[in-house]
């Protein structure tokens, strides 16, 4: 197996060549590859992946601030029903 | 996989009635209040679910709530994290599986 | 149907070595508090962490039950198995939404401790490939083996202190393996560094890592530590091979962990061709660290910095454990990884300075503040488990810049 063919994101498969075909067309932010690729995407939010993606990205710059345009955290960061949520209730 | 009786450090867990659940419609027996990844895996089942697109089998990765891979469907509960979820007496449990897609035309039987 | 809505002085997010900590001193001054968790019992992942120290066992699960137990008896509630989803600040109330309803409060504790930094290592999505936490609290808080023999892929503080663990529960383990290098282990998949990072614990922490780094250091010699000295097939550890000389190349199975290939490595790193075996497990224990779990302070507004000794991203806050958000606090594994004991007493700081806030203490507020300061620091530099050389520094910067952009009387 080569080692391009790892897979990154658990969640939506995504491998580190997704990863540097994207990187190579332009998404240089994890929030760019996030869109493009859908790491980060996936069920876990981010929670397992994130610090990978963003370990990726400043490795393909080491120079850059590793703080630019990291991945947001948006409520719900839990899953919920949609029960839950109408109701604040469960 | 064996379950640990008499921890050399941590001694014995309370004495408690087992229950009876069904994971696919098969019959198994846990321990009520534990969740139902460990009773599985106490069974030696590790496939908890299916990648939804790949059908890659999945198991218990991180067993306190933050990765979702051990997602599974109770039943009356919907899909719920098999690691956080206690199991209870007659609990049917299922087994996550890999979706159609209408977009890539694929179709499960 | 009205959500019901639970008013309290303070909200803790979290029923760990922090969260349970600062619940105990904060109710004991007079504070109404509710513990939330998502965990169907409470005590985080003291529950299942246990180590050698001096001689006898320090048990986290019996801090835990002591803890739990005053809180109680204070008439702290602890609200086990729900869920934190999101918070809001509404006039001077946090709104916390919670899998059961909202809760009010005006101040909020986020002491959610830490989440694991994966080593992905080809095949680690096979069911049988697990994190290490989750192998901790499958053997130690469920009382199931995560397996009939497994592997532990990633060398650090948390992989030693778990393989212990494992071992001391009868869990069997094939070894402890450097992860394949790749843009994610960097200096992890080199032996020298870890070698390093092995002498460097011994010489911090005198214990479980002495006897570790002394034994290195009688197989090796204290001056001068050169990797390719260190015996390929590994040295044992308590009853576990650590073999810092070998890698995992890939996992293998169809539908679960059959086997491990492992392969050795030169100083670089790079694998020695010819060298690639199979090892049979049944399951992989992956160590790749500890970051900082701060998601509902980012929810919350707090910005953040970025302090890798600490674990990578944390939310900004002070010495006293305020975060830029008034009504928000933050303590433990959130502000930074260390062990149980720093996230305790930095929990009763907390407590201490949300009391002092609350106006508890009325002229006092200030001396029992850093009464709870010079405690944390006496335990932090007295833990036996450090979880990395540069902390203490990495704090006072912290703290540094706090004070320079909050406290400067601009």
């Amino acid at each position: 197996m080569k080692p391009s063919s790892l897979i990154i994101c658990r969640c939506e498969e995504v491998t580190i060549e997704q990863l540097e075909q994207a990187y190579q067309t332009g998404s240089c932010t994890s929030r760019q590859l996030k869109m493009k690729t859908r790491a980060s995407m996936g069920a876990c939010q981010g929670r397992v992946c994130r610090q990978l993606v963003e370990a990726w990205v400043h490795g393909q710059n080491p120079d850059s601030p590793r703080d630019a345009e990291l991945l947001s955290y948006r409520p719900p960061i839990r899953p919920i029903t949609f029960g839950q949520l109408a109701k604040g209730e469960a | 996989m064996e379950r640990i009786q008499d921890h050399p450090i941590l001694g014995r867990k309370p004495q408690r009635e087992p229950v009876s659940f069904t994971f696919n419609g098969k019959p198994m027996t846990g321990y009520p209040g534990e969740p139902i990844a460990a009773a599985l895996l106490a069974a030696g089942i590790r496939t908890l679910r299916k990648q939804e697109e790949s059908g890659n089998p999945r198991g218990l990765y991180c067993a306190i709530g933050h990765c979702m891979e051990c997602r599974l469907s109770v039943q009356g509960k919907g899909i719920v994290r098999s690691c956080l979820t206690p199991i209870e007496e007659g609990m049917n449990v299922f087994e996550g599986q890999q979706l159609a897609n209408e977009i890539t035309g694929r179709k499960l039987p | 149907m009205k959500p019901k809505r639970q008013l309290s002085d303070l909200i803790i997010v979290g029923a760990g070595p922090a969260g349970l900590s600062a619940a105990t001193i904060a109710a004991d001054y007079g504070l109404s508090v509710t513990v939330i968790d998502e965990f169907p019992e409470p005590g985080g992942r003291m529950l299942g962490q246990f180590h050698e120290e001096r001689g006898h066992w320090w048990v986290g699960k019996q801090i835990a039950d002591e803890l739990i137990e005053k809180n109680r008896a204070q008439g702290v509630s602890i609200r086990c198995g729900v869920s934190v989803y999101g918070m809001l600040k509404v006039d001077d109330m946090w709104e916390v939404s919670t899998s059961h309803g909202a809760m009010l409060a005006p101040r909020v504790l986020l002491a959610t401790g830490a989440a694991e930094i994966p080593m992905p290592t080809n095949g680690w999505t096979l069911p049988g490939v697990m994190s290490i936490g989750a192998a901790q609290v499958m053997t130690n808080v469920h009382y199931v083996k995560p397996g009939k023999r497994g592997l532990i892929i990633g060398v650090n503080v948390l992989a030693m202190a778990i393989a212990r663990e494992l071992s001391v529960s009868g869990v069997s383990l094939a070894g402890i393996v450097l992860p394949p290098a790749g843009p994610f282990a960097g200096k992890a998949a080199l032996p020298k560094e870890n070698l390093q990072l092995l002498m460097g614990l011994s010489h911090l922490a005198p214990s479980p890592f002495l006897r570790l780094g002394g034994k290195i250091a009688k197989k090796l010699g204290m001056a001068g530590i050169v990797s390719s000295l260190f015996p390929r097939g590994g040295i044992k550890l308590w009853d576990i091979p650590l073999k810092l000389r070998t890698t995992a190349v890939s996992i293998n199975g169809t539908d679960r962990v059959e086997s491990v290939t492992l392969a050795d490595v030169n100083g670089q790193g790079e694998i020695i061709t010819g060298s690639e075996r199979e090892e049979a497990v049944d399951f992989v224990a992956l160590a790749g660290g500890l970051y900082p779990l701060a998601e509902l302070a980012s929810v919350a507004g707090c910005p953040f910095i970025y302090t890798p000794e600490l674990g990578g991203h944390l939310p900004l806050h002070s010495e006293r454990m305020q975060t830029p958000v008034q009504g928000l606090y933050v303590a433990g594994n959130i502000t930074g990884v260390e062990s149980a004991l720093v996230a305790m007493a930095q929990g009763r700081l907390a407590a201490a300075s949300i009391c002092s806030d609350a106006g508890v203490f009325g002229h006092e507020g200030d001396s029992k503040v850093a009464d709870a300061v010079d405690e944390v620091h006496r335990v932090r530099a007295s833990a036996l488990i450090q979880f990395h050389p540069g902390i203490p520094e990495a704090r006072r910067q912290i703290y540094r810049m706090w004070q320079e952009t909050f406290e400067a009387g601009v």
